[in-house]
């Protein structure tokens, strides 16, 4: 807090445990730094110091008292010292009336007394003593205990309990002949009568007898008081002095004179007036019980030291003449008072006791420590509670210590300023002037966060929510054990850190940043609010440079030798948003090995990155990167495609730093018993991907290898879909059932509108005046309760609303807050608990299409807002009950197309026990793996398949129809009836679900000599040859690949994804038939991602051959006298280069089927390249947006066969989540015709796209003719309302006099 | 009339327009205040009738989007 310039935050958090920071800050002896760890560094932290800069620079009275309250029971305090105040403190803010009863005519005890002013001034300490006071600490003066008051006599008058803080305040004698001669001043006397009493001036010369704290103070106040000498003399020698060393040489630096090794013997009188102490000299002994060497006099050594006068300064103990009075308060054997460690309770019950006068003279923080756990005992003791639970001492008092660099800067501890010698010997002004603000600061900033939270609860303070609460703060760890079936590991990847092997300077320059900050920096919610600035000075960047493959494809130290996957991705997003965010014309180059936008569509957002926004993009290898002096820039060299040397400066080097999974994660998998690979992700097969070596055990997303969030979450289905077959028969079986409350019946009912106005933290209150927006809902028409909450989402707003609902019988409910399209849901919930129809709902946006777009102008937005609100409550007042229907879900699913993807959908159906029927156009199963030979791992796939196929034609839940051709659809989710036709029969399948798995299949080229050159194959066409052992293939001497074939042109601008590791697979395939083969693959890209980056490598090593060619410029393929030729511009060469092979393979397109009925049929779309669009690319990327129909596989986009398997599985996972309901909910926001006015024109009919209006039927009793909608198949867009020409058609929950209510309600605006 | 504004009324799309709206607002774009949004389930249910209503209700101009 220091550290940050949060003095008064600072002082408030010390007060939490100690009421007198300035007055412990000046005189304590620190044993707490002690254990201050920067000492290993170079010096423990000036904790001490540093309490008393908070207290002296933040004004303890300005802190807030504290909320207490009043109990009943009395408590009596004995003595105003630092235990006493202490206990004080804290009852008091228990809420317990405090009596404080002090011998002396002031408070704070051997504080005010005994510590002499130039240490402590007074004015410190009253200030602090009436920090106590002001909690309502009452402070009887001149009640000694045993003269004025006792232990019984308190209890008589009504005190519940007693804490004796008496102290230490009687001086140990010396036991000396004439020790009573005028003169002696015992030392305690001395301190006290200088400060309180007639000790004003010292003449002539002082002899002090003693080595600890009271016999320097005596010594320093001596002086001050005008004596012409002070002498110390101490038996022992400065080694054994227990005075601390910085009071030891304060009073050297001050002229005391201190003698080692002399005792006192006798006081020299001389009419009853000291003139004198004899002394003898001493020599050091064997250690005694102390540790200590035993000073032993010297015998015959006597001599006598002139002195006026003598202060004996040799110990003090607990002046016990009270005990007479206090019945059951017993001592122990060095003549304190007797207590029970652990509560300070003393041998009579409710009395306890604590301070010098139960340990001995001691510190005053020890005594503050005492004081405040014996307030704890007092409050438990008054609370009928156990005293001692929970408080044994502590043995370890912390481990696991927040770990430090060793590079840490060593600091010298700053030292306060200091009054002039001058002044110091001649007043009692405070000698030390306390740390300055500066030296404060460093010395704060020198804590090395042990703990890593220090306990300040300004979290607490700052969470408007109350989500964080002193109770949550304080959660622990607790073990918590669930019986499950299965496992699923979604455990994840971290970001690389460049810092560790720091190649780029990342961790010197601010300037050099990792995507992942790059992300934040563009967030609206990260540092700098979405602007686009550099940390180094916030100033916008002109130039960003990205360089990929940060700790990825990269075999050296610390990084990783597979591809990330997603990094090329992200990065030109990055580099797209960044162009967005700037205000001038960024230039943004990415430097990269390969550019690999692989996945759907991503090769479409690469080309628009780089023909459309004029992102760079740089084939090259980083040499070094070196910061420009002072201008924040940073010049990276690198060496371009053509081998030549450049250079170039940048405002900002982003780090695309790739995935891997952490240590932590890689040592549980060690518990879990689930291998990895080397690269510590989980070991899988690409026939079971989301299957771990330890049976019942799953993995998903970036633990089993590098993925992007697509992937995970198609994954994450799929890990659930197999872990539900596994537990298919105990589905519903530990399900909790959420008890919704009867609907209350508003029909009839006047609106009783509520209104919950959300300031979303500061998100909507930052902007709008609340306040305004409150006042003026309540005085629109309906409206009988409005209310501002923080934010309304959280469970508690909501469980408050459901209850003000309940409470003001509302039977509309209006929250303006966010948007509807993300908050409807969850509010609609509310409605529901509180037993309104969830329809009774509106949201008035006054965050997303106001406050946030209306920074600017407070004003206008707080009326927009207004206005906002007014439209909703105008529409919600005109609501009605809608209901929704069930449905029976068929309890059967149709998957289209027999190859993998559609196989392991119908497999995992069937195994999670739903009948399953499977349709094939060809007439057999496998698809396009039918003519795969390996993966690239070097699995088996025709092994797999016949196993596959022979487990799903006698699977009795599956029903196989080859040769089959759909020829019409009707029906819904929950119930289609899908038409099938084949050579045998035509059949009408009923079915709950579709899941569509139709495939693609590889482009047959016209290029190439493709079908005129027998040498010239497909990469599919190879890999059927290499099935059937084909041994014309080792006769082969020179075989070239070409990638890209119909792939990334501008017919087709997608990438096909599989070729790159599908011909580099069967390159080093065919090395392995003839070692001897001359191997080359040209390419454009290599696209071997994520951990196939391990073969692409593993080619090159076997001496596959890889050029990237030049697609600009014309490849040939001609023949010359009967030779292939393959002739293209290499671009690392920048030549024509010719290559004569006898195999010529080209990696050729995955495509789709130009009509697809499937379209039509099931009305779900496909995307510019013909396969199918997913609802949502990352949140529902196997569903369609039409109900109950989902896709999978080479249908949706290109993809190996590991992914095709995932996707199947993860397609019947989401079509289980339908089925398992049994019966599913239509919305109640749908149209509804009148059929008395309707006027059969059937516009409606004609014009619905979902098929939901028809006739009924002319032979029915009613309407015969007249219009009808299905709610079912109803999606509520009202196109047919709009297009009614009778006005026979009603939108539920849209309805034209809503809609009207709305617009008139604008009248205002 | 230097400081006229339009009042704009704006019919907009649940599942396209409103949605950017929105997504207007997360990426803290700024326009000026003078329009008010009413989110209908799609244009298809735009009625000639509502763009009538709101200028006879004093809007300057309708602005339907889907």
């Amino acid at each position: 807090m220091i550290a940050q310039g949060k003095y008064q935050e600072a002082l408030e958090i010390i007060t939490r445990t100690l009421p007198f920071p300035g007055v412990i800050g000046r005189i304590c002896p620190h044993p707490c730094e002690e254990a201050c760890r920067r000492e290993e560094v170079d010096e423990a932290i000036s904790i001490c110091t540093l309490k008393r800069f908070a207290a002296d620079k933040a004004d303890i009275d300005e802190l807030p008292l504290p909320d207490i309250t009043p109990r009943d029971e009395k408590v009596a305090i004995i003595g105003a010292g630092p235990a006493g105040l202490t206990a004080a403190y804290f009852l008091a803010k228990d809420g317990f009336p405090v009596t404080i009863f002090e011998a002396l005519p002031v408070a704070g005890g051997m504080l005010r007394v005994g510590i002499p002013d130039y240490r402590l001034p007074p004015d410190v300490l009253e200030k602090e003593i009436k920090w106590v006071t002001r909690l309502g600490v009452e402070i009887k003066f001149n009640a000694a205990l045993g003269q004025d008051i006792t232990i019984d006599g308190l209890m008589d008058d009504g005190y519940k309990s007693v804490y004796l803080a008496i102290g230490c305040h009687a001086d140990m004698k010396l036991n000396i002949p004439n020790e009573d001669a005028k003169g002696v001043i015992p030392g305690v006397k001395f301190l006290r009568d200088s400060a309180l009493y007639d000790i004003k001036k010292l003449e002539g010369s002082v002899v002090i007898i003693g080595g600890g704290d009271v016999a320097i103070d005596a010594a320093r106040s001596a002086l001050r008081l005008g004596a012409d000498k002070v002498s110390i003399l101490y038996r022992r020698t400065q080694a054994e002095m227990p005075a601390r060393n910085e009071e030891i040489e304060d009073a050297l630096e001050e002229g005391v004179d201190i003698q080692f090794l002399m005792a006192p013997v006798e006081v020299v009188e001389k009419e009853g007036r000291t003139v004198g102490l004899k002394c003898i000299t001493m020599e050091l002994g064997d250690p005694d019980a102390s540790g200590r060497r035993r000073p032993v006099p010297v015998k015959g050594s006597e001599f006598v030291v002139d002195t006026d006068i003598i202060i004996p300064a040799i110990g003090q103990r607990t002046d016990t003449s009270f005990l007479e009075s206090a019945t059951g308060v017993e001592l122990d054997r060095w003549h304190n008072i007797q207590v029970d460690p652990l509560t300070f309770e003393t041998t009579r019950k409710g009395v306890f006791a604590g301070g010098d006068a139960q340990t001995g003279p001691s510190i005053a923080i020890k005594a503050v420590a005492a004081g405040r756990e014996a307030a704890i005992s007092i409050s438990r003791h008054l609370n009928a509670e156990d005293l001692k639970e929970g408080r044994e001492p502590l043995e370890v008092p912390q481990e696991n210590f927040n770990p430090f660099s060793k590079d840490i800067e060593k600091v010298k501890r700053s030292r306060m300023p200091r009054i002039s010698m001058e002044e110091r010997k001649k007043s009692f002004t405070e000698v030390e002037l306390g740390l300055s603000e500066n030296q404060a600061v460093i010395e704060a900033e020198k804590c090395l966060n042990c703990m890593v939270c220090c306990e300040c609860f300004e979290c607490v303070n700052a969470c408007k929510a109350e989500a964080l609460t002193l109770k949550t703060h304080s959660q622990k760890d607790e073990t918590v054990e669930v019986n499950v079936g299965s496992i699923i590991l979604a455990s994840g990847a971290k970001p690389y850190d460049p810092s560790k092997y720091d190649t780029f300077n990342y961790a010197k320059h601010p300037n050099v940043v990792t995507s992942m900050e790059f992300e934040r920096i563009l967030s609206a919610s990260g540092p700098y609010g979405g602007h686009l600035v550099r940390p180094s000075d916030n100033k916008e960047p002109k130039k960003i440079a990205w360089l990929q493959c940060i700790g990825s494809r990269d075999v050296h130290l610390g990084a990783n030798g597979y591809c990330s996957g997603v990094c090329c991705t992200y990065a030109i997003k990055e580099a797209m948003l960044a162009k967005e965010h700037s205000h001038g014309d960024l230039d943004a180059a990415i430097f990269y090995i390969d550019i690999r936008t692989y996945g759907k569509d991503f090769e479409r957002y690469y080309i628009r990155a780089k023909d459309d926004l004029g992102v760079r993009f740089i084939k090259s290898r980083i040499t070094n990167i070196v910061p420009v002096e002072e201008t924040g820039m940073q010049l990276i060299r690198y060496v371009d495609e053509t081998g030549k040397s450049v250079e170039e400066e940048f405002d900002m080097v982003v780090l695309s730093v790739g995935l891997m999974v952490s240590m932590e994660i890689a040592e549980k998998a060690g518990k879990w018993g689930i291998d990895l690979d080397h690269y510590n992700f989980a070991r899988t097969s690409s026939f079971e991907p989301v299957k771990t070596s330890r049976p019942g055990i799953f993995v998903c997303g970036a633990f089993q290898a590098p993925k992007d969030i697509p992937s995970s979450v198609i994954d994450s289905s799929a890990a659930a879909g197999v872990a539900g077959s596994m537990l298919a028969g105990s589905r519903w079986s530990l399900t909790k059932t959420r008890h919704i409350p009867e609907e209350m019946d508003v029909r009839g009912e006047p609106p009783r509108i509520g209104v919950f106005v959300c300031r979303c933290g500061t998100n909507i209150a930052g902007i709008v005046n609340i306040d305004e927006v409150v006042e003026y809902s309540k005085n629109q028409p309906g409206v009988v309760h409005v209310e501002d909450n923080m934010f309304s989402c959280s469970q508690d707003t909501q469980d408050k609303i459901t209850e003000v609902i309940k409470e003001h019988r509302l039977n509309r409910v209006v929250v303006a807050a966010c948007t509807p399209k993300t908050h409807e849901p969850l509010f609609q919930e509310t409605l529901s608990n509180a037993g309104v129809n969830k329809y009774l709902f509106e949201m008035a946006n006054i965050r997303n299409q106001c406050s946030w777009v209306h920074q600017d102008d407070p004003g206008k937005a707080t009326e927009k807002s207004k206005d906002i609100v007014k439209m909703a409550i105008a529409k919600a007042r005109l609501f009605e009950p809608l209901s929704e229907s069930t449905m029976e879900m068929n309890q059967s699913v149709l998957v289209i197309g027999g190859g993998v993807a559609g196989m392991a959908a119908a497999q995992n159906m069937a195994e999670q026990g739903y009948k399953t029927f499977l349709i094939e156009k060809k007439d057999s199963l496998g698809g396009q793996a039918r003519h795969l030979h390996e993966t690239w791992r070097g699995e088996d796939i025709q092994k797999y398949l016949t196993t596959l196929i022979d487990a799903v034609r006698t699977d009795q839940n599956i029903e196989v129809f080859l040769n089959s051709q759909i020829t019409q659809v009707d029906g819904f989710v929950g119930n289609f009836k899908t038409t099938i036709k084949n050579d045998k029969e035509s059949r009408v399948l009923e079915h709950g679900v579709t899941i569509i798995a139709s495939g693609a299949s590889e482009l047959k080229p016209d290029l190439y000599l493709y079908g005129k050159d027998s040498r010239v194959v497909t990469g599919l066409e190879l890999q059927q040859r290499f099935v059937d052992n084909d041994q014309e293939l080792p006769r082969h001497n020179t075989a070239v690949f070409i990638q890209c074939v119909g792939s990334r042109i501008k017919e087709r601008p997608y990438c096909s994804k599989v070729c790159c590791t599908q011909s580099i697979k069967s390159a080093v395939k065919l090395k392995e038939i003839n070692p001897n083969m001359d191997v080359f693959i040209l390419y454009r890209d290599l696209r071997p991602y994520g951990l196939r980056e391990d073969l692409y490598r593993e080619a090159r090593s076997k001496g596959i051959v890889f050029i990237r060619y030049d697609s600009n410029k014309n490849l040939t393929v001609d023949v010359d006298r009967n030779y292939l030729k393959v002739t293209f511009a290499d671009r690392v060469l920048r030549r024509i280069m010719e290559i004569r092979p006898d195999l010529l393979i080209l990696a050729s397109a995955i495509v789709t089927e130009t009509d697809n009925t499937l379209t039509r049929f099931y009305k779900v779309p496909r995307n510019a390249d013909g396969f199918f669009a997913e609802a949502h690319v990352k949140l529902r990327p196997v569903d369609f947006s039409t109900d109950g129909v989902f896709v999978c596989g080479l249908a949706h986009a290109p993809k190996p066969i590991d992914e095709s398997i995932v996707q199947g599985k993860a397609a019947a996972s989401r079509a289980v989540t339908l089925l398992a309901g049994k019966t599913y909910q239509t919305s109640g926001t749908v149209a509804e015709t009148n059929p008395l006015i309707c006027s059969s024109c059937g516009v409606c009919v004609s014009v619905c796209p979902y098929s939901a209006p028809s006739f009924i039927p002319e032979d029915d009793r009613f309407f015969p003719g007249r219009a009808e909608i299905n709610p079912v198949l109803c999606k509520g867009c009202g196109l047919c309302v709009a297009s009614c020409r009778s006005g026979a058609i009603h939108l539920k929950g849209f309805d034209n006099d809503q809609i009207f209510a709305q617009i008139f309600a604008l009248n205002e605006a | 009339m230097s400081h006229w504004e339009p009042k704009i009324l704006s019919f907009l799309c649940n599942w396209c327009s409103y949605g950017a709206a929105d997504l207007a607002g997360v990426s803290r774009m700024e326009y000026p205040p003078n329009i008010r949004v009413i989110r209908i389930p799609c244009t298809g249910r735009m009625s000639p009738k509502f763009i009538l209503a709101a200028l006879r209700q004093g809007a300057d101009g309708v602005w339907v989007s889907g």
